[in-house]
């Protein structure tokens, strides 16, 4: 389980610090988490602290047991390929490596067998309804293709936290429910889905809602509190 | 899919650039290896042409560095001084030559004339060299001629040659190839070179030994019993040319040291490019857990690709090359002044692999420090 205590993130810009984030405690239990707010609200920076992207100026997150915040460069890294999947507004997959080789890098850098990855690769295509799209390079996908490949690429070493950040907002309805339902569908079972969104609709198909506002959580669904 | 394979990949996609790096590497390696082979050529062919001389011992004027194209200057007297000392040093035969360099206003319609005793054959001083055609003695007023020399001056038996405007031989012998110096000289008796030249002087004097002699004991005693000579023995020749080769060595890989340092530039900058290009890909591979480590090894393989493949196909290139300009050299003085050794092959390659490291060391290390939230414009 993943879980921040007090955490806070200070930007230096210019002159003046910015509170990107405050004092921001939560345990996210396996299912669906989303996290809404308006833009500068702190979605993205509490976003990247949890992901280990960034260092927290202050406070701490856990994984189970380890201090994700105590450890180096590599050492998160390692805690990503291991727990972690991740999913981008931008899809961010790599334009020289086929669909199949797209969902089969996490697998590489795991040190799984090349028939193993595409064995474990061609199951999380299918998955996602791209079997025959699997030697596609993504400039030959459209967006929500594109979408579902990196949907893939984000499950297919078994997450337990998977991380999607507007994974609908480049994508027109029909194909963001597309992605949204194969996403809900396909991640494994006992997962943590932690999901920055704008679109409330999307927000309240998830179990609970965290809202942010200047950087502080001022609600939570699940409790019905309001801070 | 592999690292490598994404390696290949991505060179392969830019296509384009990978081509014209690869090209700048090439030239520069072929630069390298063709200015290198000919100090290889040159070491070989010296050592060849000192291999077949006939005389370990040979004596110039002192004071000199080697044969001089001018007047000869070994005086006539000392001829009888070294037959003294003929029995007592193990000398078996003294074979004064005079050197006539007759240029004419095209390189190649030069002759070189070298006279020497009537009594000589010129495979007795020159080791290897046979006859083709005709006899190989020297009698009075004949020339023995080289191969290159006959096939360039179309000469048959009998064909005349002027060494002055008194001084005329006709050919009695033509040599066959032996790729040496020989094949660029014209043999005749001695006396005609010295009246043209109107001296009784040589060039310079080779010492025959006799089985057991010590060249370095013999070369040694001669100049301290005769001042006006200086004597050098086959090792002091290679020794001479070794130290000249040394230098021309170093002055020709300071030359394409700056061709290499230009293609190290050019696959660090490729590389350089494709790091700020694919900004986002190492950004989206580092948060989806690689390390730092496996970056840099991406980018450093890219790089070390980019100049181990330009140094191969360079090398290849002043293989061919070098086989080229042999041809010609071989064609115009009969000896091959390159050589692409394995040894220069494996120090192209050294220095190619030394080349991919150096280069790819900042874009590897560029490409392995970039924050994720950067890459991915999520700050």
């Amino acid at each position: 389980m993943l879980r921040a205590e007090h955490l806070a993130k200070r930007f230096l810009q210019g002159e003046s610090w910015i509170e990107a984030l405050q004092d921001f405690s939560y345990d996210f239990p396996p299912g669906i988490t989303a996290i809404v707010g308006a833009s500068g609200s702190g979605k993205t920076t509490l976003l990247n602290l949890l992901a280990g992207f960034l260092l927290p100026s202050e406070g701490k997150i856990y994984l189970d047991q380890t201090c994700l915040s105590d450890l180096d460069e590599d050492q998160r890294a390692e805690q990503r390929l291991a727990h972690m999947g991740f999913i981008f507004q931008s899809y961010f997959l790599i334009p020289t490596l086929t669909a199949l080789e797209n969902v089969a890098f996490p697998l590489l850098l795991a040190k799984l067998s090349e028939s193993e990855r595409s064995r474990r690769a061609a199951e999380a295509l299918a998955q996602v309804g791209l079997a025959q799209r699997a030697s596609h390079l993504p400039s030959r996908l459209s967006g929500g293709e594109q979408q579902r490949v990196a949907v893939a690429r984000a499950l297919v070493n078994g997450p337990e936290i998977i991380f999607a950040d507007e994974p609908t907002g480049n994508l027109d309805s029909a194909s963001g429910e597309l992605v949204i339902k194969f996403l809900f569908e396909s991640r494994p079972a006992g997962s943590s889905l932690i999901m920055v969104t704008h679109d409330l609709s999307l927000a309240a198909r998830a179990e609970r809602t965290l809202t942010l506002r200047d950087g502080k959580l001022v609600a939570d669904s699940a409790t019905s509190q309001v801070q | 899919m592999n690292p490598l394979g994404l390696v290949i990949r991505n060179l392969r996609v830019r296509s384009v650039r990978s081509a014209l790096t690869l090209i700048g590497i090439l030239v520069a390696t072929a630069s390298m290896v063709i200015f290198l082979s000919f100090g290889e050529g040159m070491r070989r062919a010296v050592g060849d042409q000192i291999a077949q001389s006939g005389a370990p011992v040979q004596l110039i004027p002192a004071g000199q560095e080697g044969i001089g194209s001018g007047m000869p200057e070994v005086p006539a007297e000392v001829l009888p001084k070294l037959d003294g000392l003929a029995d007592e040093l193990g000398i078996r035969r003294v074979i004064p030559t005079a050197i006539l360099f007759r240029a004419g206003a095209d390189p190649l319609n030069s002759f070189i004339f070298q006279g020497i005793p009537a009594d000589i054959r010129p495979d007795e001083i020159y080791l290897g060299l046979e006859i083709a055609a005709g006899e190989m003695k020297l009698d009075p007023g004949e020339a023995v001629v080289g191969y290159r020399v006959a096939q360039r001056h179309e000469l048959e038996i009998g064909s005349p040659l002027r060494l002055s405007q008194e001084q005329q031989v006709r050919v009695a012998g033509i040599l066959a190839e032996s790729n040496g110096l020989g094949d660029s000289l014209i043999f005749v008796p001695i006396d005609i070179v010295q009246s043209a030249l109107g001296t009784q002087n040589a060039t310079l004097v080779m010492l025959q030994l006799e089985p057991g002699a010590d060249p370095e004991v013999v070369a040694e005693r001669i100049e301290a019993e005769i001042p006006e000579v200086q004597a050098q023995t086959s090792g002091d020749l290679l020794f001479y040319a070794g130290n000249i080769l040394q230098i021309v060595n170093i002055v020709q890989f300071g030359i394409s040291f700056v061709a290499l340092v230009v293609g190290g530039l050019l696959v660090a900058n490729t590389v350089l490019m494709n790091v700020y290009e694919r900004f986002a890909e190492f950004g989206i591979m580092r948060a989806m857990g690689a390390k730092q480590g496996f970056v840099f090894r991406l980018v450093l393989l890219e790089s070390l690709m980019l100049a181990v493949v330009g140094g191969v196909f360079g090398s290849l290139g002043a293989y061919l090359a070098s086989i080229g300009m042999n041809a010609y050299t071989i064609a115009q003085i009969g000896i091959p002044l390159s050589a692409v050794t394995p040894r220069l092959v494996l120090f192209a390659f050294l220095v190619s692999l030394a080349l991919g490291v150096l280069s790819g060391l900042l874009p590897a290390r560029t490409a392995s420090k970039i924050p994720v939230v950067e890459a991915l414009g999520r700050v």
